[in-house]
């Protein structure tokens, strides 16, 4: 078996036979159907690959025994005959917000360092059900607070195209997990474009769902009403299927309603779709020159393929990432008040009275951006402040919903840039959060206005090989629609 | 210079919900600390509230009982604050729109309700909202730590928050009263103040009599016993109007009762009142409510308290009869029920008041109505005295039903009306004491009981009470 798993990485790494990753969940189960590959050596050679690229700090913990033990049970069934699940041999990654019984769960924060889940997320407990292997869990930015994974209390993760640059974030080793071929897909969390910036920053497929179409049990909260789980891929039919898995009502979820759940992994898309594009992003200089080039491209194959591709204007553009930062940084702070050294979690050893305990251990539990995200929202929604901030907020974020619906009520997609700027060095922009802030500009929109996007892949920058890419943002519950067009559409 | 009280309630209800408010822990007073918790009551990390619907029809149940406006859509709010015995470091409430607003309780202070037709007082509300409790913290002496219980974390609360329309410790106690009956009549709480599924925060203010404007309230917190209440309200009337009349003023204040001292003092002043930073609450959608809903429970709602008891009063009762037996809606629905199969309501009020009530404490009703009418007819024609009706017969058919004519006869208590046997036993009594005769007849008219006593005992018990001393009269006239 040594001899084996050495032999794949020599190969993978030279590429002189077929690459032993496969890209997607259809050629992975047909690879095993046909006895090419065991699920033990699925996983072994995943394991293999995690321990060859620890420098990219990828996971926070990883199960090997357990994706081993639960590889051997299924390649039994296999051998047996008997019934497999539709995610039988597919090994994922889950981002460390999500919730497993039994297992490690800590948000990127020295608070929840020690932290066992007592229970199992909704959505990863339906991927369980199916036969999915989870193989670790990987590092994101702190409570998912930050966009190049810079703010983990585990150091930063880093990008495989280039080590020297972020991953982008939060769920930054959610996409350098799949990237580095350490799994296939990655379970990721999204509150303001957490899925698709990373994803689009390591040249992935990303995708959130509709605010509510996936259960949020089980999901630890950064921001309650932007928060959706999603799912980081090679394969945008991978997606389909993952998210076909975890979507429909959750009797522990009030905000997952009861709405079918269309059969994403079979939905087909024909005929020329009306495609929207916001006509000043492509003329405003803040977007670097390859972002505009890779938009612009995307927007003349499409239109190539006989597709109706119209500028459309938005008008507030100036007011979304202050919306969004004052609703999403109002209910951290609420959100996280439960971390207070009591029940579990980091309690300062020093502390003497309760006052103490809570400040205490907060101070030293939370890092510096969790830290300035409480204290922000903290002061939106204090008396005398209400109003004229959070309420406004709320109000802009509704102006912000209607228009995009408009937009979408003529056309079946926005296609847009993921981010205003490429992969940054690691440590660049560390001191500067507003910078920051201000680059989750098109990603946050879908989150305002609870809509379902997706990042799609377009190749690498000539210059410097980073990869590059776009997003398509379909209206609310269109998921359907949104994937099967991008699957159709795949290059 | 005379004084106007003025006191605002807001009274919270602790529901008798299966399961607690946003999760399936038991819903259940007096278990072992820390047992009836889950991952949703503890906070933990990922975890969601998800809405029991019983609160929500709880809560509506009482509203209509209370004739407030059902609002169709309601919604919760964060309440943020940090405390030891608050898991998730905010409480799940109604701020913005609660789920009913307006209403009123009709009260009946303790020197009205005996006075036959007083009028009552209709205690304004201003809303009711939903919320879930906090656990428990335990400060207990000697202990250089809290102990905290999370059984109570997260238990379904309704608060009712009435109008500054509460004058005297008298009508508090009534309005609380008022509330305790009604939640148990609509079975949505148990009401017990003392472990706390009632209890109540007083506002008072004191004012000039005739000043328009209302006096600066101070809030007396988590009052869970009515002597307590009583106590604090009088004590914080005295306290207010003694700042007044030295000229100084009241200060807005949260103050707490020593029931030791039975005095009142000052928790936090207003300038240091929490910032409760309010805001809705993301991971719950609204409350709709259809018409449709609403309507079914209001067409179930059934007769209410203050209908029973003026329907009790209606049948004659007296208003502390009435008061009794209507406190309950199974008592007043049982009584209605033996009422109608009644040959005289008020006297089978008494009987229910002194005999069966106290029988309810402890066992089932095996007696039916046509049983009770039977009953008392023999009462009324004579046949059993009233004495022996309620005590020795109501007492053994109580413990065994059976045929109440021949259980009277078996007891031997169908009373003696035959005037030979009678006068028999009466001239023997006579015969047998002529020294008390004598004294009857030269004045002492009091040993007619005597004389009733002997005759009593010589009959068994069976001598007619009226018959029997008409008869012993004339006798000792007639030997004269």
């Amino acid at each position: 078996m040594e001899y084996y798993c050495t032999t794949v990485l020599f190969y993978y790494r030279t590429n002189y036979l077929t690459p032993m990753f496969y890209p997607s969940i259809a050629t992975t189960q047909s690879a095993l159907d046909a006895g090419e590959v065991t699920t033990v050596q699925l996983v072994e050679r995943y394991l293999a690959s995690i321990g060859d690229q620890r420098y990219l700090n990828i996971y926070v913990e990883v199960f090997a025994d357990e994706a081993l033990d639960r590889a051997r049970e299924q390649d039994g069934r296999r051998r047996a005959g008997a019934k497999l699940g539709r995610l039988a041999g597919i090994v994922l990654s889950i981002k460390d917000v999500i919730c497993y019984a039994g297992h490690g769960v800590s948000a990127g924060s020295a608070m929840l360092e020690d932290f066992v889940s007592p229970y199992t997320a909704t959505a990863l407990q339906r991927l369980l059900d199916e036969d999915a292997i989870v193989i670790g869990r990987t590092n994101c930015d702190e409570f998912a607070m930050g966009s190049g994974n810079e703010n983990s209390h585990y150091g930063p993760t880093r990008n495989a195209a280039d080590p020297a640059r972020v991953p982008g974030g939060s769920s930054g080793g959610a996409a350098v997990s799949v990237q580095a071929n350490t799994c296939l897909m990655a379970v990721g969390s999204s509150t303001g474009g957490s899925v698709r910036q990373p994803a689009s920053f390591c040249g992935l497929y990303g995708f959130k769902p509709t605010y509510g179409r996936i259960s949020r049990y089980g999901l630890i909260a950064y921001g309650s009403s932007f928060d959706q789980i999603g799912l980081l891929a090679r394969d945008p039919t991978d997606i389909a299927l993952g998210l076909e898995l975890m979507a429909g009502a959750d009797n522990f979820d009030a905000t997952a309603p009861n709405r079918p759940v269309p059969l994403y992994s079979k939905a087909t898309s024909e005929g020329p779709k009306r495609i929207a594009y916001f006509a000043d992003i492509l003329k405003n200089e803040k977007v670097d020159g390859v972002i505009r080039q890779t938009t612009e491209s995307a927007l003349k194959e499409l239109r190539d393929a006989g597709h109706t591709v119209e500028p459309v204007t938005f008008d507030y553009f100036d007011y979304v990432v202050p919306t969004y930062y004052v609703l999403t940084t109002a209910e951290a702070s609420s959100n996280l008040s439960r971390y207070d050294g009591m029940r579990y979690g980091y309690r300062s050893a020093e502390a003497e009275t309760l006052e103490e305990t809570y400040k205490q251990s907060r101070s030293e539990g939370f890092g510096t951006e969790v830290q300035r995200r409480i204290l922000l929202g903290t002061f939106v929604l204090s008396s005398g402040y209400y109003d004229a901030f959070y309420g406004k907020a709320q109000r802009a974020r509704r102006v912000i919903q209607e228009q995009l619906r408009g937009i979408l009520a003529d056309y079946d997609f926005i296609l847009m840039p993921v981010s205003p700027s490429q992969p940054w060095p690691v440590g660049e922009q560390i001191d500067d959060p507003v910078a920051n802030y201000l680059a989750d500009i098109y990603t946050v929109l879908a989150n305002l206005a609870g809509l379902p996007a997706i990042a799609i892949p377009a190749g690498n920058d000539p210059e410097d090989h980073l990869p590059v890419g776009y997003q398509l943002m379909a209206d609310l519950w269109q998921e359907e629609e949104l994937l099967s067009f991008v699957c159709r559409t795949k290059k | 210079m005379s004084y106007e009280t003025t006191i605002g309630l807001e009274t919270h209800v602790q529901l008798a919900t299966v399961s607690k408010a946003f999760c399936g822990d038991r819903n259940e007073f007096g278990a072992e600390p820390n047992r009836h918790i889950s991952e949703v009551s503890l906070g933990y990390p990922g975890t969601l509230p998800f809405l029991n619907e019983r609160q929500v029809e709880f809560a509506v149940r009482l509203g209509l009982a209370l004739g407030s406006k059902i609002n169709r859509r309601s919604t919760f709010d964060r309440k943020n604050y940090f405390y030891a015995d608050l898991p998730k470091g905010y409480q799940i409430t109604q701020d913005d729109r609660p789920i009913c607003v307006g209403g009123a309780l009709p009260i009946r202070t303790a020197s009205q309700q005996y006075a036959a037709g007083a009028p009552t007082v209709r205690v304004q509300l201003h809303h009711i909202h939903m919320e879930e409790d906090a656990g428990k913290s335990i400060h207990a002496a000697g202990e250089a730590f809290s102990r905290v219980d999370l059984n109570r974390a997260g238990t379904p609360l309704l608060e009712v928050v009435t109008e500054p329309d509460l004058h005297s410790a008298e009508e508090v106690d009534a309005f609380m009263s008022g509330m305790r009956q009604l939640v148990r009549w609509l079975e949505i709480s148990d009401g017990n103040m003392e472990e706390g599924s009632l209890r109540c925060d007083v506002n008072v203010s004191v004012r000039k009599q005739g000043q328009a404007e209302l006096g600066t309230r101070c809030e007396i917190k988590n009052m869970n016993s009515m002597r307590f209440a009583r106590r604090a309200i009088a004590y914080e009337v005295d306290r207010q109007i003694a700042l007044l009349e030295k000229g100084e003023s009241v200060m807005q204040q949260t103050r707490q009762f020593d029931p030791q001292s039975g005095t009142t003092s000052a928790l936090r002043e207003k300038e240091n009142a929490h910032d409760y930073r309010y805001f809705p609450d993301p991971d719950l959608p609204p409350v709709v409510l259809t018409d449709a809903y609403v309507q079914t429970l209001r067409d179930t709602l059934g007769i209410l308290p203050w209908e029973a008891y003026t329907e009790l009063l209606a049948l004659g009762l007296d208003p502390d009869d009435a008061a009794l037996i209507g406190e309950e809606k199974h008592h007043y629905l049982s009584f209605v029920r033996y009422a109608r199969a009644s040959p005289a309501v008020p006297e089978l009020a008494k009987l229910w008041v002194n005999r069966v009530l106290p029988f309810l404490q402890q066992r089932e009703l095996g007696l039916e109505p046509e049983q009770f009418a039977t009953l008392q007819t023999l009462i009324a024609d004579g046949e059993v005295s009233a004495a022996n009706a309620a005590s020795r017969l109501l007492t053994d058919l109580l413990e065994n039903p059976g045929d109440v004519r021949q259980r009277a006869v078996d007891l031997g208590l169908i009373q003696n009306t035959d005037t030979d046997f009678l006068k028999h036993i009466a001239r023997e009594v006579i015969g047998a004491n002529p020294d008390k005769a004598n004294a009857y007849r030269k004045g002492k008219k009091g040993l007619i009981g005597f004389f009733m006593g002997e005759v009593m005992k010589k009959s068994g018990g069976s001598a007619e009470p009226k018959e029997t001393q008409a008869l012993l009269r004339g006798l000792l006239e007639e030997t004269t």
